[in-house]
């Protein structure tokens, strides 16, 4: 039982600091993801035939390979053209680039998905088009994507886990480094599954209650307005 | 519905320029030619009924009067300007023209009050308090200022209608459009709408509606246009063309109509 | 060496993994899909403890990213028998899959009209009867849209297998690039296989669901 103890005061501090670098990897990844996918997926709906397509392109190519793949593209791959990063950039660009295309898809079903009344109402009323996308579209689209936007949130603090393999210290880099230092890999991994599961719930519980904050009566992706 | 009519009704003025002029206008949508050379005048206070069968091209007209769809020739004056010239601000045009849509269109992220505000601050400029009073008015107009903060979902089809009616009419529009206001909405609702509609047209807005409400087009209009097949066949004055209308088309047409109208209100 | 030289023999190199990646790939598919149909059948038909119990898996597995699930469930095995690391993967994976194709077909087993399961108890059938006969092969229709999408995330999640030394295509790359000195040739053809792959799995599927879709 000691042993336990004296196991679980060694281990609990670095999986603490990996936990704190999974949020802080998540965060600003989920940030730089929304602040490419938005104007993605507002260009994708909006944009002339060329932009869509190469919209589409992008969100193809990043939806199509794994993560990982382009993980070590950008951390491995770029260098070769003396384009260099460190760790904890490659792996918010990686995350961010790869969370855009998903956001940007989110953001277009859910822009598509507002009734084509809508615009032609907002422009009866002297909008313009830009005028109607910003004041009548989007906020709607805005309400209508966030629960698939609070999935890609739970998604992004796992897809977090990979970047342990260009040894950036996360939850799962620490748990990674700490069962090869112990010998003791499936109580040490339990724990850190443990720790996203905590992670990954409260975060869950904290988006559903700003979904129904936010929630406005006849606005959900199943009806149109 | 129109027992207590004030004695001031507003007349059309006839005698100044129309306010609408539609010129030999034509539109088609891909291979479908809707509409096929419409030649129509709406003077200032004048409330027009457009009448005739569905798919001849009344609702097209409304959308290229406000240039929701331009005409592809023909031309539009509104208030002695060419609306279609090339070069013309389409959005400043739109904001002189209220429109009223068949399926209502209110913006659904949005409460009934705000509904009203949107245009009058985005497009308008005008500031928030202000809007917001001036919005609260439109909506005691329409007979909802206790709804002002219901969200469209939780109206009744015949409110969404009035919303919307109190929408367009905070643009201080020039001339008001109503696409079938009352169809999509259940038999028992529509009075509430036509009721605020005939306000309208005793307040003197100029007024051009599609409907298929005889009733209201009888007591309420000042002209009635029958529309067939992309062209106008006939316009008259209501009591005229309903008791002796010139051409057979449209004597059969109002025959039907009212015969349906009839069975319908005795249900 | 010429460009179009080095890319072939990087090609020809990763295609060698390519049969591990979609044996991986359907292995983990098919273990998935065997649990999933299973604990989402006992999620909506089960009684309470097996629901329960269904609904903890799915609800944890899948709070838990993938890679972490790989390892521990590959010591675990390791503890208990002996088995390849590619066995030991594949099956890892299968499992973390089992959990969000449990979420896809429980979501197709409550859209069955109810009217279905009544109809097959009327004419004279068992529940469990009823449930295999009318209820999942409807279900599994209706699944498919959603199953499409999970294959292709079982397929980019099949790299993750490296991390326990499988030797599938990302790992043959990384081989490629340490040898040749050139990883973005190496890992951008992996890229460029790994998107032909899950293009061609969507095509397909697509095919599969217009060739299977219910008419209502």
């Amino acid at each position: 039982m000691d042993q336990f103890l004296l196991f679980l005061q060694r281990v609990l501090p670095l999986l603490w600091q990996g936990t704190l670098i999974t949020l802080q990897l998540a965060s600003v990844s989920l940030l730089l993801g929304m602040a490419l996918g938005l104007p993605l997926g507002v260009l994708r709906v909006y944009g002339p035939a060329w932009v869509r397509r190469i919209v589409g392109f992008y969100v193809l190519v990043f939806q199509g390979t794994p993560l990982l793949v382009q993980l070590f593209i950008i951390y491995y791959g770029l260098p070769q053209f003396g384009v260099t990063f460190d760790r904890f950039a490659a792996a918010y660009i990686a995350l961010g680039l790869h969370s855009a295309a998903y956001q940007a898809e989110y953001l277009r079903g859910a822009l598509q998905s507002v009734s084509e009344g809508q615009m032609v109402a907002a422009r009866a009323i002297g909008m313009s088009r830009v005028q109607a996308i910003v004041n009548i579209i989007l906020p709607q689209a805005f309400r209508l994507v966030l629960p698939a936007w609070s999935n890609e949130v739970v998604s992004m603090i796992k897809y977090t886990a990979v970047v342990y393999l260009i040894a950036v210290p996360d939850l799962m880099g620490q748990a990674k480094n700490l069962s090869s230092k112990f010998f003791q890999p499936i109580p040490i991994y339990l724990t850190a599954a443990f720790f996203y599961l905590v992670l990954v719930g409260i975060t869950y519980f904290l988006l559903r209650a700003l979904e129904r904050r936010l929630a406005v009566p006849g606005l959900t992706m199943e009806q149109e307005g | 519905m129109a027992e207590a009519l004030p004695a001031d009704i507003p007349l059309p003025d006839l005698s100044a320029p129309p306010l609408v002029r539609i010129e030999g206008v034509q539109k088609s949508f891909g291979a479908t030619h809707v509409l096929k050379g419409i030649n129509l005048s709406v003077y200032r206070r004048q409330v027009v009924v457009l009448v005739g069968p569905s798919g001849t091209g009344k609702s097209t007209l409304l959308r290229c009067i406000n240039l929701l769809s331009p005409p592809d020739s023909g031309c539009i004056w509104l208030e002695e300007q060419e609306i279609t010239a090339p070069g013309v601000n389409q959005d400043k045009v739109r904001q002189r023209i209220g429109m009223v849509f068949q399926d209502f269109n209110l913006f659904t992220h949005l409460t009934a009050l705000e509904n009203v505000t949107i245009g009058m601050t985005k497009v308008l400029g005008i500031k928030k308090p202000e809007a917001r009073e001036k919005s609260m008015w439109e909506l005691e107009r329409v007979g909802l200022a206790d709804r002002a903060s219901h969200y469209p979902a939780q109206l009744s089809g015949g409110q969404k209608q009035r919303v919307a009616i109190a929408r367009a009419l905070g643009m201080d529009p020039h001339v008001m459009l109503f696409d079938e206001p009352t169809s999509a909405l259940d038999p028992e609702l529509t009075g509430e709408v036509l009721e605020v509609m005939q306000n309208l047209a005793f307040e003197g807005d100029t007024m051009i509606v599609v409907s298929h409400e005889m009733q209201f087009a009888r007591e309420v209009a000042d002209k009635i246009v029958f529309m067939e097949g992309g062209y106008v066949v006939e316009e008259g004055d209501p009591d005229e063309m309903f008791t002796n209308a010139r051409t057979d088309r449209t004597r059969e047409f109002l025959n039907k109509i009212a015969d349906f109208g009839e069975t319908k209100n005795k249900k | 060496m010429p460009f179009l030289e080095k890319f072939y023999t990087t090609i020809l190199f990763l295609l060698e993994g390519l049969g591990v990646t979609v044996s991986v790939t359907v292995i983990a598919l098919a273990v998935g899909f065997v649990l999933g149909v299973l604990m989402a059948v006992l999620r909506v038909y089960g009684s309470r403890p097996l629901a329960a119990l269904a609904a903890a898996y799915s609800v944890i597995v899948r709070a838990v990213p993938v890679v972490v699930t790989i390892f521990i469930l590959y010591f675990v095995i390791a503890s208990i028998i002996n088995l390849t690391p590619f066995l030991a993967g594949a099956l890892a994976l299968g499992f973390a899959s089992g959990a969000y194709q449990s979420e896809i077909f429980r979501g197709a087993l409550q859209s069955v009209a109810p009217g279905q399961m009544t109809a097959a108890r009327a004419i004279g059938m068992s529940r469990v009867q009823a449930i295999r006969h009318i209820i999942l092969p409807q279900a599994v229709r209706l699944a498919l849209p959603g199953w499409g999408n999970e294959a292709t995330l079982v397929l980019k999640d099949s790299t993750l297998v490296f991390a326990v030394g499988v030797p599938e295509m990302l790992r043959r790359a990384q081989y490629v690039s340490s040898r040749t000195l050139e990883p973005f040739l190496a890992f951008g053809t992996a890229a460029l296989l790994y998107l032909v792959l899950t293009m061609l799995t969507t095509f397909v599927l697509s095919r599969v669901e217009q060739r299977y879709r219910l008419l209502t």
